[in-house]
């Protein structure tokens, strides 16, 4: 006989939000998706256009989701994931199509013509404050073979940095979003326990190639540890040293981008080897928004410390009421919380007295950042796809 | 002068050394000035040996490629090894080969002995100072020529005061709080480092012992 809890007929969560007040509150960013897709409408071909609506509407339907639902860890996933595996369809197809090949020929780093990769930045303080030496084979500012200049994507980044801080890893960087689709394959999670200390080694990599880079005068990670060469651009292999990089690339990205997610459902790469990430967590100390703990509510029920794809949450964290530095507000941890102690939260104000003013801020500011630069590497990918499709 | 000019490139080249070093040493600015006097007038012994042997040799060793493969190779090396055993088994560095238990990472963690021995700073301190890396080349190369062996020990032991200058700010870290994440990132730093080394060593001595 069932028990009367099975028996108990399932009734729908009731909506976070009317429809008319999901849309209202979703206009501002359906204009912001529309502002920032006229350039694609005014200059490029059909494919383009094609991609910009598509991309727009997908936006645009998944920040109305958000606030119709009120969760946010849910819908962001989609576009996150979108991020992930399409970026590296447009990547490799222009990169294919200026050189013919992934693979970057030493005269073509020789001549400044490496396309940026944010990844670098805190390699590059050191050499660039004592001997003002940019330690990167690519060049200051765009060129028409290299439009991804070091000035460009700096000022990116700081930008996007100053608005979202550690969210920059939920939001913006492409290469986290492959890990978390493998990590949302499976149902459930393979391996359970992992060494919560194992969430240093991030820092421990980012010490390690600041202070290499300095001393051998060239950006360490790139050369020797990115498991995201794999799916990008690689330095051609021509001796046993370039095909040692290339099998640490290969086995890095198998390893930590898909099968750890695939059997732990956590960002491994993210939570323990970039350093990137650990850079970017220092960025947490000044920005605005933070996820907190409502002391009051919170049963210790561990819901949301099993949902942080991070591992960004200890029993001591949440027992002060707060998340680890590694915190990239990407809202698992809100959405899974049944009690609703996990809230989003302004600095400076009370905590869990407004925490949806506090969410809706915050994801204003960062799903306009997604739609300006995911948005846009999404609508080239697509377009690229569609120039692939036999039929006219 | 030199050696102030070619002083960020010292502190660059010596870096992955010293950084990793100095964190896990226990905290204050005095502790710090005691190690990092000890590890440059290592560094100063590894120098002046370096000056006598250069000068006695010409410029065989800074010249011939083969030479300064061999020395460069066994010297990265051993610093691989002095910062496995100085920086990741301290504080019990003596012990490290004889308790080498399984779950030796679970101590990674642990504090700092609030009173260090002074044989891990003078190791590597004397591995750096005999490395080759390019700005000692270039002093080695102006030792060599020199007259006496007097004169060429002198141009060292200034090259390394003038060097020596850009090593002070190390001290500030004497100020930072050590908790055991800090330490346990120091110390998995210097695994990293201590692998890279031992690598870019191993590479060079097979290089050399393959091709030539
Ligand atoms: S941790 Fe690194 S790879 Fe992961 S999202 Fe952040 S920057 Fe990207
Ligand atoms: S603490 Fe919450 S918001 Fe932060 S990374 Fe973990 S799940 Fe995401």
């Amino acid at each position: 006989m069932a028990s009367p809890a099975l028996a108990r007929p399932r009734t729908p969560a009731p909506p976070f939000r009317s429809i008319g007040r999901s849309i209202l509150l979703t206009l501002p960013m359906a204009l912001w998706a529309l502002l920032m897709f006229t350039p694609s409408f005014q200059q490029h071909g059909r494919n383009s256009h094609i991609g910009a609506v598509a991309v727009i509407l997908f936006m645009t339907t998944l920040f109305f989701l958000m606030m119709r639902t009120g969760k946010t860890y849910r819908w962001r996933r989609y576009f996150f994931v979108a991020l992930g595996f399409l970026f590296p369809v447009g990547f490799i197809a222009a990169l294919v199509a200026l050189r013919g090949t992934m693979s970057i020929p030493i005269e073509r780093m020789v001549s400044g013509d490496t396309p940026f990769c944010f990844m670098v930045t805190p390699m590059l303080l050191i050499p660039a404050a004592f001997t003002r030496t940019v330690i990167f084979p690519g060049s200051i500012l765009p060129t028409a073979s290299n439009p991804h200049s070091i000035a460009i994507m700096i000022g990116i980044w700081s930008a996007m940095t100053l608005v979202v801080g550690k969210a920059w890893c939920s939001y913006i960087c492409f290469f986290g979003g492959i890990e978390e689709g493998f990590a949302a394959f499976p149902k459930h999670m393979k391996i359970r326990r992992l060494d919560p200390r194992l969430r240093l080694v991030p820092w421990a990599i980012l010490l390690f190639v600041v202070v290499l880079s300095a001393a051998l005068f060239e950006p360490v990670y790139c050369m020797w540890l990115c498991p995201f060469k794999t799916v990008t651009e690689y330095p051609a292999v021509h001796s046993v040293e370039t095909a040692i990089q290339m099998g640490i690339f290969i086995t890095l990205f198998a390893g930590l981008v898909v099968v750890l997610p695939f059997l732990t459902k956590k960002r491994t790469q993210c939570a323990y080897f970039c350093p990137f990430g650990a850079f970017q967590s220092l960025f947490n100390k000044i920005n605005l928004f933070e996820i907190r703990f409502d002391r009051e509510k919170c049963v210790d029920c561990t819901l949301c410390r099993t949902a942080c794809p991070t591992q960004a949450l200890s029993a001591e964290s949440i027992r002060d009421g707060k998340t680890l530095l590694n915190c990239m507000k990407c809202g698992a941890c809100v959405d899974s919380c049944k009690k609703d102690a996990a809230v989003w939260h302004l600095k400076g104000t009370k905590v869990a007295l407004k925490p949806e003013r506090a969410r809706l801020l915050f994801l204003y500011g960062a799903w306009a950042m997604a739609t300006m630069f995911g948005g846009s590497i999404l609508a080239n990918s697509v377009a690229t796809m569609i120039g692939f499709l036999p039929f006219k | 002068m030199l050696g102030l000019a070619t002083g960020p490139i010292c502190l660059a080249s010596c870096g992955p050394v010293v950084l990793p070093w100095m964190l896990v040493q226990p905290r204050g600015v005095r502790v710090h000035a005691r190690q990092l006097s000890i590890f440059l007038a290592a560094r100063l012994a590894g120098y002046l040996l370096f000056a006598a042997l250069i000068w006695f040799a010409g410029l065989a060793i800074s010249r011939s490629w083969t030479g300064r493969s061999w020395v460069f190779g066994s010297v990265q090396v051993a610093l691989a090894a002095g910062l496995l055993i100085y920086a990741v088994a301290w504080p019990h560095a003596g012990c490290a080969f004889r308790h080498t238990h399984r779950n030796r990472l679970v101590h990674i963690g642990a504090p700092p002995d609030p009173r260090p021995r002074p044989t891990g700073a003078a190791a590597l301190g004397f591995l750096t100072g005999i490395n080759l890396c390019p700005p000692f080349l270039v002093a080695g190369v102006r030792a060599a020529q020199l007259p006496s062996l007097p004169a060429a020990l002198l141009f060292f032991a200034v090259f390394f005061v003038g060097t020596a200058v850009w090593f002070t700010p190390f001290l500030s870290l004497g100020v930072v709080r050590r908790t055991p994440s800090f330490l346990t990132v120091a110390r998995l730093a210097a695994v990293l480092l201590a692998c890279w080394y031992g690598f870019s060593g191993a590479s060079l001595l097979i290089e050399k012992a393959i091709y030539g």
